[in-house]
């Protein structure tokens, strides 16, 4: 972030006999009158105002402290060093830096004003670093205000200031040598917002391609392991089970990957699912470059028909950023219609539609625009199928989650009863449960397979049976699970009972007990009296 | 960031500094009185964007919470233990645990804090030496958090106020210190150089109706404070010094005499407390200099601007110029101050602890009393009522979102229970009316309930509750206002104080015609509690599951949900809760206008007729010698160089050019667009006003040049001009005038080679193979083209009920606009627009979403 967000750096000293003096600054004049001919003409603000927060008491000394003053922030470290060596045993001194007071993250720069405070004052402890240039200076010998500006020339902190200032404003970093045995080290690093929890049963799909990275990203043993899993089908219970890693240590990682920006977390896709659009959907239909996007996206690759579902379309890699864009273009007039220029002009088919099966952004819209609540995306694709002609299904309802102009919409369950008090379940429906289960997915999988998606059966297993890979081990689970249940009946709703607080959405749920979404809500159904709703 | 933040002011402390001459710098009063340390304030830095789950997901978390994720071995139980953790960790995870953003419970640092503070000093390098901190740590634990008289914060008292003392230069500006991530904001108040808390002003007395809407009340007192303060003239000086500037020898009397100004109830109160303050010392000049009110924040870096301009803005300025206020008219502050000051030394010198003192200060002290309130509410994040004196109360709040149109994805902060619905989203339409009047008032309490509270406030609440009473969200304010005689603005004025005082939210009328589906934004962790309290309510009725079950199908009217006439008031009472709650919300229609390849064939095919004829003439007119001056057709010669090849200029342009017209002879380039808006369909008028937006001029320009050369550049002045110069023969020489050489400047930019120009227009007819179908995105800003579609459009319908009211329902078409929104705006019926838009539905012209 070159921003050169940094106005000014000063450095300021106290002077048990000549009072609170600032000894450099750079530009010149930013905080006192300077008579040089290159300083400022006015001072940012009046240093006087400001002297109480930049020498302050010993209390407030130590510690990053920041002040507003004329529109301006001020981010200081202030430093007390007593020792007995110097006059009236104490040596305090302050560097700081100046931003704009709206800066909304000042928060970096206060990093680099501790950093620097913290470093001087070792400096000065080790060798006197600040006060051995001042005895050589004379800095306080002359009382003339422009004694500042000539004592900077050769002074090693006004050199600091003037390579951080500029160092920090080109480059957000620096590296500066200060002696054999010292060097300065300074990044911004701007503030990321804190990472969401990450649930068993949400979706990661990475928005950089990691894998292209010449290094590794990092040593953690558990990224490196789950890495290759992480394709916008899986999810994160899948992913540990297919990586064999724990799975609160797989959450943390993909917490990390979030907390950096290198990944974004959908829900478990399935052909059962519910999709409706959001209110961002306006911004899409007008936004011509996100149609693009958006074709590049879901058109099934002809020719690259060995690729499969991990190649990736570099469109998304910039999915992230251009997530925000979408709604700023929207509210945009002026980005948006200049974009506008084919849907609206009423073109004659432009000459790039020579690939068959071009998807034309009409497509699109009707698509997207006919998803609505409790509608299963099975019937929405048996009702379009003629439209969905060479696009990936998948990968159509991802992007407009990604986009955020679709969203998910989760089935919850609620016992309105007291478990206490359950009413005997027919156990005939628990019992068939599992059996129903591998037929159940195969049907499905023919199914899907009629609406000739190439490459993705893997998808569809997955969201009928959120365990797909582990395939063995998951019937058992779930015999052993419907033996267990089948005992307690009437104790616990099958296990289920937890999950019924209207808390737990189906997902969660499925991926929790390991068991396809049809008989998770066969149990649910049978286990007394429990609404399901969605949301 | 467009999602807004759960409302949290991170309020931790409040504080009130005071500058005097025989005192000097002062901490008067600070709240809580037992003020976590900075230290523990830093630990407690959860930003609380993901609810309940912050706990769960955190980095921090460590063994405990690993078990739960290895699902089925924990059964139950393990979330509350999660839960109970995060609470009494203290730590990252510790967030706000309550239920919902709108009434959770605060976990609070407090002094129990103390072993927190290694954190905060951990790189002291001699820590004997430094002082501060270390002394602090030894004072907190050796005396303990109740008795510990000298320390604020974890900072020493006197160091403390002196840094919150700041000079004059800071006078009615934003005062704002940080101490690592503690930010202490303030709102410095300095006495004026004559000695006067402001000019003397006439006192305003205080309409009931002003009283009663506090509010503004107080938006209009802090107008008043700063025009007086910067007017010049000063009236009545004699009389203000007589009150404020107190004679010498007074002191005894002193509270007397002010009591005698101030009226009626809290008098006696104020009295009796100055009356024990007369062993502090006061001279005749003011003693108090400054003020300051210090509330102490510690926002989440990423929060910070946002946190501290709320508080700001809303509460510590306002609150500080409402304190001025009081301090003009009586001291109130300084008073006040002396007398809490004096309390507190003799509470310290008998070795009292802090919370008893601190409880008799605040039940003695209206301004002590002030002050905690104001902290126990904003901390909590509602709203302050603040009693001054009899006279003078007011309210403070941090303004808080009531709607989103954004639903958060989950890596977004979360704020479930907000209202989701794009009904509050202002167009950014110049002619957009206000909502407002088509809106009706959900009331977020019951009338009971408002009602109880205005009568605490005794002010004329009879006639506002009236207004109150007549509230129904099923019906808008107009339709109220109308019913019960009520002036417009009035019901305006009251739903606007209700919504801004978070008592009500404007939304669309309940209707059991219009769609509910269960809000993707319900906080269903506010379900169990929700459900107890709906059945205390609707006992005889379906469940709150139930319901949502039901709303939660394939998306259809409400009125398919009742099962009979009877039921009708019960389930929109029904509907009026799970709005209140945010656990349903409108589903609304949204439409774009979508243009067939064979309108587009037919609108090409005409203007290329047009074009032809155009050119006849054209050639005829030059062929029989012109009828106009050497002026007129030199400029026609460089028009067809210049402005020839421009395609599709708006309509706009066209007719602000000819307004502007230089010398053209005006009429001949007016007529022609007078007839088109006189005589042509009625949705004419809309898009030649609406298309002010420079932008979609420009996109027209570039986005058209395939229309080739020798297109009309301004199709409404073409439009049909046989059958119109038949209709207006007044005018009928225009047509004969040829359209391309526009008379706007020459563009600068013009997409194709003037030198197109002379070549003869394509010749092959438009078919609708040669076009594929896209939406008119703003029917109001459409572009020449577009508007020529829209026409077309509209004449294709058979309903004459349409065709009239096309332009009308074209505005709708926008994607912004909700069908739903026709009726009430438009004053027709609902059935009416029902039909009107199922006849465009069935044409196919139509794109359709609905969301919220």
């Amino acid at each position: 972030m070159p921003t050169r967000a940094i106005k000014a750096i000063f450095f300021t000293r106290f002077h048990h006999e000549k009072g609170s003096r600032v000894l450099h600054q750079i530009p010149e004049g930013s905080i006192t009158p300077c008579s040089s001919l290159s300083a400022l003409r006015n001072p940012l603000f009046s240093f006087d105002s400001a002297t109480p927060y930049l020498i302050p008491t010993q209390q407030f000394c130590d510690r990053l402290l920041t002040f507003c003053v004329n529109h301006y922030r001020v981010i200081g470290y202030p430093v007390c060093i007593r020792e007995g060596r110097y006059s009236r045993n104490e040596f305090i001194f302050n560097w700081a830096v100046v931003v704009e007071e709206s800066l909304a993250d000042w928060v970096a720069y206060g990093e680099v004003v501790r950093k620097v405070g913290r470093l001087l004052r070792g400096l000065e402890e080790q060798g006197g670093f600040v006060s051995g240039e001042e005895d050589g200076m004379g800095a306080w010998d002359d009382d003339s205000e422009d004694k500042s500006w000539r004592i900077g020339s050769g002074s090693k902190v006004f050199a600091l200031c003037e390579m951080l200032l500029e160092d920090l404003n080109n480059y957000a970093e620096c590296m500066i040598p200060i002696d054999d045995s010292n060097t300065i080290n300074l990044k911004l690093f701007p503030t990321r917002p804190p990472p969401p929890p990450i649930h068993a049963h949400q979706v990661p799909i990475l928005t950089i391609s990691l894998s292209a990275l010449s290094t590794p990203i990092s040593s953690d043993l558990t990224l490196t392991r789950i890495l290759p899993y992480i394709d916008g089908i899986n999810s994160v219970a899948h992913i540990a089970q297919l990586a064999d890693t724990d799975l609160s240590l797989t959450r943390k990682a993909i917490q990390h990957l979030v907390f950096y920006g290198c990944l974004v977390l959908l829900d478990i896709f399935s052909f059962t699912a519910v999709y409706a659009p959001t209110a961002e959907i306006g911004g899409f239909i007008v936004d011509a470059a996100a149609q693009e996007e958006c074709v590049r996206y879901v058109r099934v690759p002809r020719v690259r028909w060995g690729g499969g579902s991990t190649t990736r379309d570099p469109s998304v890699s910039s999915a992230r950023d251009s997530q925000s864009s979408v709604s700023s273009q929207a509210s945009d007039t002026s980005t948006a219609s200049s974009t506008l220029s084919t849907p609206s002009s009423g073109a004659p088919v432009l000459p790039h539609s020579s690939y068959t099966h071009d998807i034309s952004p009409e497509t699109l819209i009707t698509l997207y625009t006919s998803l609505r609540q409790g509608l299963p995306l099975r019937q929405w694709v048996l009702d379009h199928l003629d439209l969905l002609g060479g696009i990936d299904v998948r990968r159509l309802i991802t992007f407009g989650i990604i986009k955020g102009f679709l969203y998910r919409v989760h089935k919850y369950a609620i016992a309105t009863s007291t478990t206490s008090s359950l009413p005997p379940a027919p156990p005939t429906s628990l019992q068939s449960a599992p059996t129903s289960t591998a037929p159940s997915t195969h049907r499905n999988v023919s199914e899907a397979s009629t609406i000739r998606l190439p490459a993705h059966k893997n998808s569809v297993s997955n969201g009928l049976f959120a365990h797909g890979g582990g395939g063995g081990r998951l019937e058992e689970m779930s015999r052993l699970d419907s033996i267990v249940s089948g005992e307690e009946m009437g104790g616990e709703i099958g296990g289920l009972g937890r999950f019924l607080d209207g808390m737990h959405c189906f997902d969660e749920i499925c991926s929790e007990v390991g068991q396809g979404e049809r008989v998770v809500e066969g149990r649910v159904k049978g286990a007394g009296e429990v609404q399901v709703f969605s949301r | 960031m467009a999602i807004p933040l759960p409302p949290n002011s991170h309020l931790q402390a409040v504080l009130l500094v005071t500058k005097s001459r025989s005192l000097g710098p002062r901490l008067v009063f600070h709240y809580p009185p037992i003020s976590p340390s900075a230290a523990a304030l830093l630990a407690t830095k959860a930003p609380a964007w993901f609810g309940n789950d912050t706990s769960t997901g955190s980095i921090d978390e460590s063994n405990d919470s690993s078990s739960d994720w290895d699902s089925s071995t924990e059964p139950d139980g393990a979330d509350e233990d999660i839960e109970i953790g995060s609470r009494t960790s203290g730590g990252r995870g510790s967030g706000r645990t309550g239920a919902s953003h709108r009434d959770k419970e605060k976990v609070r640092p407090t002094a129990g804090a103390w072993g927190r503070q290694e954190s905060f000093e951990e790189d002291d390098m001699d820590g004997e030496g430094d002082g501060a901190g270390g002394e602090i740590d030894k004072d907190g634990k050796h005396k303990g958090g109740d008795r510990d008289w000298d320390t604020v914060l974890g900072f020493k008292v006197d160091a403390l106020e002196k840094i919150l003392c700041p000079t004059k230069a800071f006078n009615k500006r934003r005062f704002e210190l940080g101490v690592e991530s503690v930010v202490f904001v303030g709102a410095p108040m300095f006495v004026r150089d004559d000695g006067l808390w402001k000019k003397r002003k006439k006192r305003r007395k205080q309409s009931d109706e002003e009283r009663l809407h506090k509010g503004d009340m107080l938006a209009n007192l802090t107008l008043n404070a700063s025009q007086e303060e910067e007017s010049p003239g000063d009236k009545k000086k004699e009389e203000k010094k007589e009150i404020f500037v107190l004679p010498p020898g007074f002191e005894a009397g002193y509270g007397h005499d002010i009591d005698s100004e101030v009226p009626s109830a809290a008098a006696s109160d104020v009295g009796s407390d100055v009356k024990s303050d007369s062993t502090t010392n006061h001279n005749n000049s003011p003693d108090m200099t400054m003020f300051n009110v210090v509330f102490v924040l510690n926002p989440p870096a990423l929060e910070h601007q946002m946190r501290v301009k709320d508080m700001y803005d809303n509460v510590t300025k306002k609150y500080a110029k409402a304190l001025k206020y009081e301090q003009a008219r009586f001291e109130y502050v300084w008073k006040e101050s002396k007398h809490i000051i004096d309390i507190k030394q003799r509470a310290k010198e008998n070795g009292e602890s802090l919370t008893v003192t601190w409880r008799k200060i605040v039940s003695i002290s209206p301004l002590a009393r002030s002050l905690a309130t104001m902290f126990d509410a904003i901390s909590a994040d509602k709203i302050a009522h603040i009693h001054f004196d009899a006279s003078f109360n007011t309210s403070f709040q941090i303004p808080q979102a009531d709607s989103t149109p954004y639903l958060p994805n989950a890596m977004e902060p979360q704020m479930p229970g907000l209202w989701l619905t794009t009904s509050n989203v202002v167009v950014d339409d110049e002619n957009d009316a206000p909502m407002t009047q088509h809106a009706a008032l959900l009331l977020l309490q019951d009338h009971e309930v408002i009602l109880k509270d205005l009568q605490a406030e005794k002010a004329n609440a009879a006639v506002l509750s009236f207004y109150i009473r007549t509230i129904v969200p099923t019906k808008s304010l107009l339709k109220i206002s109308i019913k019960h005689n009520i002036l417009a603005q009035d019901m305006e004025y009251i739903a606007r104080h209700l919504v801004y005082w978070r008592r009500a939210r404007l939304i669309a009328p309940l209707h059991p015609r219009d769609t509910y589906i269960v809000s993707p934004n319900a906080d269903m962790s506010n379900l169990q509690a929700a459900m107890a309290s709906y059945v205390q309510r609707f006992p005889t009725l379906p469940s709150l599951p139930k319901m949502l079950s039901l709303l939660s199908q394939k998306p259809k009217e409400y009125r398919y949900l009742i099962p009979t006439a009877e039921h009708r008031d019960a389930y929109m009472d029904i509907l009026a809760w799970l709005m209140r709650g945010g656990w349903v919300t409108q589903l609304r229609t949204f439409a774009w206008v979508r243009v067939s390849p064979g309108i587009k064939a037919q609108v090409a095919a005409e203007m290329e007729r047009e074009e032809r004829l155009k050119k006849e003439r054209e050639d005829n007119e030059s062929a029989t010698g012109s009828l106009r001056s050497d002026k007129r057709s030199s400029f026609l010669s460089a028009g067809t160089i210049t402005g020839g090849p421009r395609p599709g200029t708006p309509l706009r342009r066209t007719r602000r050019d000819n307004y502007d017209g230089d010398d053209m002879d005006a009429s001949t380039i007016l007529s022609p667009h007078m007839t088109a808006s006189t005589s042509g369909p009625g949705w004419r008028g809309s898009p030649a006003r609406a298309s002010s937006d420079a932008g979609s001029t420009s996109s027209a320009r570039t986005t058209i040049p395939y229309h080739g050369p020798g297109r009309p550049t301004s199709p409404l002045q073409l439009s049909s001009p046989l059958s119109h110069s038949t209709t207006k023969p007044l005018h009928r020489p225009s047509p004969l005038h040829p359209k391309s050489p526009s008379p706007s400047p020459a563009p600068p930019f013009s997409p194709t080679s003037p030198t197109i120009q002379n070549q003869p227009p394509p010749s092959p007819p438009p078919s609708p193979q040669h076009f594929t179908s896209s939406l008119v995105l703003n029917p109001q800003k459409a572009n020449a083209v577009e508007a020529r579609w829209l026409e077309a459009i509209g004449k294709t319908f058979q309903d004459a009920d349409i065709r009239g009211h096309w332009s009308t329902l074209l505005k709708y078409f926008d994607g912004k606009h909700a069908i739903e929104d026709i009726s009430p705006r438009e004053g027709f019926k609902r059935k009416r627009v029902g039909a009107m838009m199922q006849g465009v539905r069935e044409g196919g012209w139509l794109v359709e979403v609905r969301h919220w």
